[in-house]
């Protein structure tokens, strides 16, 4: 995201016309740019073998964990891949169209309401509320989206936060709407069903669990299709330079719509399954800033447009503040934060395609070693 | 080679199985869940303080006594203040710290899903702080309250404007309610909303402030237009600092004065950062009976007084007295229990009938839990501001014979 | 809703007018870094109440009158400001050496160290409110029935009169305009033999200074807290895209509009609803004028 359009603004605010030449390359000059993703390309056969057996390895060794682990360590593993989830359902459209969005949190506040709200008031199982849920989310998105992403860099970030906080705000002060008991600031309560399959409620960790990394792996799924995809190659192209692939017929509008609301739809049923895991929703949480920015956060550090970025950081990020909390019980507040905010900020300057980078390319030289070439 | 290796791994097992052993018979481990960073942080860190001087002194007095003086470690959690956080950090106390009980976790939004965690493990889990009325109501037996639910603090508010209208004949008959926007201050608006009803006060400005506010101008001008005789105001240490400020300058007039529900006016730290004249006349609900706890008529609680003192800079507060009043609970529980089980703890907790002792610190008269688990005898105490000192005005019966209570209250102009 | 007493209204007119100039001011330097380099400086309210703190020590510890601290706060954001420039930022703008920093990694960055301090500051000063108070005997100013705060007036006064003094360096002086030369085209700047980096590093630290004056003047009457940044650093933004990104002007109109604002629709709605919809306007100006009231389209 670094390089990729970095005139866009600038021309804009100050004409200067020598300096949209490079940048209408597609980042050719960035220090880690498009033509690492070609190199990636370029690997894919000789790794791709190997690939598949790590992944299916991880998969298996994933699948097994609730045999062996303690409700503890199920319960942390459900949490880390909850935000592995949403991170990688930010990456969706963020690190592929290169906007940054801190009102993701909009979309899981509305995907949790609704799956708790049309649970209580109309008795729909979670198991269709969640995507009825991610609908809803997906149309709030074309609402947002729509206006929005006309406008770039920060105009864009500053706009998705104002809307989450406009949300925000608002259900934590009205009590019913239109006769929906929204509960204000109080939040809502998941009704207790016992054990109970209709109800998506489970005594135990390991059904949320396998839950929980199923739709993981339809988000990986959906982001490696997308990057294979001509929405896709849309979104780079809008990425890399707008103008260029506004002049080639590409609608970026509708596409960067269709990418959001894909996104919003994923981010919305993960905040049915926070509600449902957590058996409680409130607004605070839920669509406050807090969240927005720790998913964003995770999926950048990681490294964003790509598959597994989003994952990579989650793992590493969301236990980083569990232990951090665990190990000093509190005696030094808010140490975890400014742990991850040194980090951001090396990230920032040192690894702006993501700590995924580095290790994918070590990958790539082992893969290359190994493979036919 | 596999010899040496096996003997060296049966000794670590017999050593940790024997070390474990021996753990368990001298430390009971006590969970808590506080917001100890985030908005809340001052409040969790107060509660802290008290809790461990309660461990401290109880660990010097000889730890537990039916337990072969098993001594007491403590293991903080920070919720800050997000449900989801404190349901994990639930799950890591029970699961990992193998905790006998829990106390906390002041945040509403946080006991309430958490609560419901310890009850699926069949923890007892004490209560702190939160005042929710629902957390007390749902038929749970390992969740216990000590203190207020939430509609006793409005209850007990329009009862003291009731009593000393009852005693002089004069009394408000308006009200404006001003309120933080979040679920405490919300939910005492709408408690305060419908007991005024029933008691036949007109509510004239009924606003709420989203939290960390700079500017109170345009409220207290709503205020002013309102004209009540009395505001009722419910906001943390930040806003209610900015508020009273805001009423001093403004000389804005409340003939029956401000009657605060607590939440800043309760945090030493706020009484540190404001003019005492700003908040002469004040009528706080406190969580516990500040005047009639001093340390020179109790002198048992000079320790605990002094000791907070030297580690926050500041007076004991009511989340401090709170935590320190949970510990004595959990400790007469496990006496009488003679056992660290969580289940022969719930029981001996579910029966607990206090009426003396540190538990007491609060400032109730006893402690004993109805079938829900609420303490059915909890209640605060409506104090008033006087000479710089917060006196207690109600419940009647603890009203000092020196204590006068300003009513209505001199106008600004009209203050030496 | 009860119908408005005309006199109520006026004075929600000038406490607006109050207020919204002092938004105006914090904005200052948000919009001065923003319109020199491009960087959104997620960690300006960071640095207000890192100047807050700074002046309620200096009366705690050493008896520091507030209003006489700002001869130490302001030299002291403006060594903080450089150094957060020339060390955190700079290092990103060599990178891109041949083009102006991208906003949204200069926007990831000061998120950064908004984390960082903010934090810090509650690891360092614990979470307790605090509050300075000045030993000038300020009496209210009588607006009729009804008292105008003075340490306002003077928070007021000083926003307009740094925003006026700030435009008249800018025009006047030799390093004013290096910093609109390096504004309006760095390269040409550079070619022209402006050192770029000190330009960029003085720019920031006048940013923070800026903060510094006001973190002065505002103790006296704000909360003091380790959050207290944020609501600044969130109304800055809605007040400096509303003037115009980069206007030292279009940043005092920004504020006052915003103040007036607020202060007249919560006559009518309640302060949460008022909350809502200044965050509409500031939505609806970024759709409808992205350059803001008094920028160049």
């Amino acid at each position: 995201m670094i390089t990729a359009r970095p005139s866009r603004l600038r021309k804009g605010m100050v004409p200067l016309p020598g300096v949209a030449a490079p940048d209408s390359e597609g980042s050719g000059g960035g220090p880690v740019g498009l033509p690492g993703r070609r190199r990636a390309r370029g690997g894919q056969g000789g790794a791709s073998l190997a690939g598949a057996a790590a992944l299916a390895l991880a998969g298996l060794a994933a699948l097994a964990l609730p045999l062996v682990a303690d409700a503890y360590v199920l319960h942390s593993c459900i949490v880390v891949l909850f935000f592995a989830y949403m991170a990688t359902a930010w990456n969706f459209v963020c690190g592929y169209v290169g906007q940054l969005s801190i009102g993701h949190a909009m979309f899981a506040g509305v995907g949790g309401y609704a799956t708790v709200l049309l649970f209580t008031g109309l008795g729909l199982s979670p198991w269709l509320g969640m995507p009825v849920g991610g609908l809803l989310a997906a149309g709030l998105s074309v609402v947002v989206g729509y206006p929005t992403f006309r406008l770039r860099g920060p105009y864009f970030a500053l706009t998705t936060i104002a809307f989450a906080e406009m949300i925000r705000i608002w259900v934590e002060n009205t009590d019913t709407f239109l006769g929906i008991p929204l509960n204000g600031a109080a939040g809502l309560t998941v009704p207790l069903r016992g054990e109970s399959l209709a109800a998506l409620q489970f005594n135990g960790k390991a059904p949320y669990y396998y839950l929980i990394v199923a739709l993981l792996a339809g988000a990986l799924l959906a982001t490696w299709r997308l990057e294979r995809s001509k929405l896709g190659f849309y979104l780079k192209a809008i990425r890399g330079d707008r103008d260029a692939a506004e002049s080639l017929g590409i609608s970026p509008a509708r596409y960067q719509l269709v990418a959001l609301a894909i996104s919003a739809f994923m981010t919305g049923v993960g905040g049915g399954f926070y509600a449902q895991f957590f058996r409680y929703v409130n607004a605070e949480r839920l669509i406050g800033v807090d969240l927005s920015i720790d998913i964003a956060l995770m999926s950048i550090i990681g490294g964003q447009g790509t598959v597994f970025g989003p994952l990579l950081g989650a793992v590493l990020l969301a236990p980083l503040a569990e232990i951090t909390r665990g190990a000093l019980g509190g005696s030094f507040l808010g140490l975890h934060i400014v742990v991850y905010g040194i980090i951001l900020m090396l990230a920032v300057l040192y690894l702006p395609k993501g700590l995924i980078a580095p290790l994918r390319t070590l990958l790539l030289r082992r893969a290359g070693r190994g493979g036919a070439r | 080679m596999t010899v040496p290796f096996s003997r060296r791994a049966v000794l670590a097992l017999a050593a940790m199985a024997f070390g474990s052993s021996a753990h368990a018979q001298t430390e009971i481990p006590i969970g808590w869940v506080l917001p100890l960073s985030g908005g809340s942080a001052a409040i969790g860190q107060q509660a802290r303080t008290g809790v461990q001087i309660a461990v401290d002194q109880i660990n010097a007095a000889g730890g537990i006594k039916a337990l072969k003086g098993a001594k007491l470690k403590l293991v903080f959690a920070d919720s800050q203040s997000k449900p989801d956080i404190g349901v994990s950090e639930t799950e890591r106390l029970i699961q990992r710290e193998n905790v006998a009980v829990i106390g906390g976790a002041f945040n509403s939004a946080v006991t309430f899903p958490a609560t419901e965690l310890a009850e699926r493990y069949k923890t007892p889990w004490i209560v702190m702080g939160a005042v929710k009325d629902e957390i007390t109501e749902r038929n749970f037996k390992y969740v216990f309250r000590i203190n207020n639910k939430a509609t006793y603090d409005a209850r007990e508010q329009l009862d003291a404007m009731d009593l000393l209208k009852k005693e002089t004949g004069k009394g408000p008959q308006t009200l404006a309610v001003f309120y933080e926007g979040s679920d405490w201050g919300r939910s005492h608006a709408s408690n305060v909303r419908k007991l005024a009803k029933e008691r036949g006060y007109t509510i004239v400005l009924d606003e709420a402030a989203p939290p960390n506010q700079v500017d109170f101008s345009a409220q207290l001008l709503k205020i002013r237009a309102a004209k009540p005789d009395a505001l009722i105001a419910a906001f943390y240490t930040p806003d209610h600092l900015l508020l009273s400020r805001q009423l001093f300058e403004q000389q804005l007039n409340l003939p029956f004065g401000l009657h605060s529900v607590g939440g800043g006016t309760e945090d030493p730290s706020f009484y540190k950062a404001v003019s005492p004249k700003a908040v002469a006349y004040y009528f706080v609900q406190e969580d516990r009976q500040v005047d009639a706890l001093q340390g020179e008529r109790r002198p048992e609680f000079t320790d605990v007084e002094k000791r907070f003192k030297e580690q926050l800079g500041y007076d004991m507060s009511a989340y401090g007295a709170q935590g320190f009043s949970v510990m004595y609970v959990i400790r007469e529980a496990l006496e009488r229990a003679g056992s660290a089980d969580r289940q022969a703890l719930r029981d001996a907790i579910a029966a607990t009938d206090i009426t003396t002792g540190p538990a007491m610190y609060v400032g109730y008269q006893r402690i004993k839990f109805d079938e829900q688990g609420q303490n059915t005898f909890a209640h605060g105490a409506i104090s008033q501001n006087l000479n710089g000192q917060r006196r207690t005005v109600w419940p009647a019966e603890s009203r000092s014979p020196d204590t006068k209570p300003a009513w209505p209250v001199p106008a600004f102009g009209a203050r030496s | 809703m009860a119908p408005m007493d005309p006199l109520i209204l006026s004075f929600a007119l000038v406490n607006g007018l109050l207020i919204g100039g002092i938004y105006g001011g914090v904005a200052l330097g948000l919009s001065l870094i923003f319109g020199v380099m491009r960087v959104v400086n997620f960690a300006h309210g960071s640095l207000l109440m890192l100047a807050l703190y700074a002046t309620f020590w200096l009366q705690a510890l050493a008896g520091i009158e507030p209003y006489a601290s700002i001869v130490v706060t302001v030299p002291l954001l403006f060594a903080l400001g450089f150094l957060i420039q020339s060390v955190i930022i700079a290092p990103l703008i060599r990178r891109e050496s041949a083009l102006v920093v991208e906003p949204l990694s200069a926007l990831l960055l000061t998120a950064g160290v908004y984390l960082v301090i903010d934090n810090l500051a509650l690891m360092a000063f614990g979470p307790d409110v605090r509050s300075a108070t000045t030993g000038f005997a300020l009496e209210p100013l009588m607006l009729g029935p009804i008292p105008v705060n003075m340490q306002r007036l003077i928070a007021f006064s000083a926003a307009i009169l740094s925003a006026i003094l700030l435009s008249a360096w800018l025009r006047g002086t030799r390093m004013g305009r290096a910093i609109r030369a390096t504004a309006q085209n760095r390269d040409a700047a550079a070619l022209s033999g402006i050192d770029v980096p000190l330009v960029y590093a003085v720019t920031f630290g006048i940013g923070a200074a800026l903060l510094g004056l006001f973190g002065s003047l505002l103790a006296t009457f704000i909360p003091i807290t380790p959050q207290v940044g944020l609501s600044f650093g969130i109304r800055s933004f809605i007040v400096v895209v509303l003037g115009g990104i980069g206007s030292i002007p279009g940043s005092i109109v920004g504020g006052l509009v915003i103040g007036v604002f607020e202060a007249l629709a919560s006559q009518f709605v309640p302060a949460t609803s008022a909350a809502i919809l200044s965050l509409g306007l500031f939505v609806l100006i970024l759709l409808v004028r992205p350059s803001g009231l008094m920028g160049r389209a």
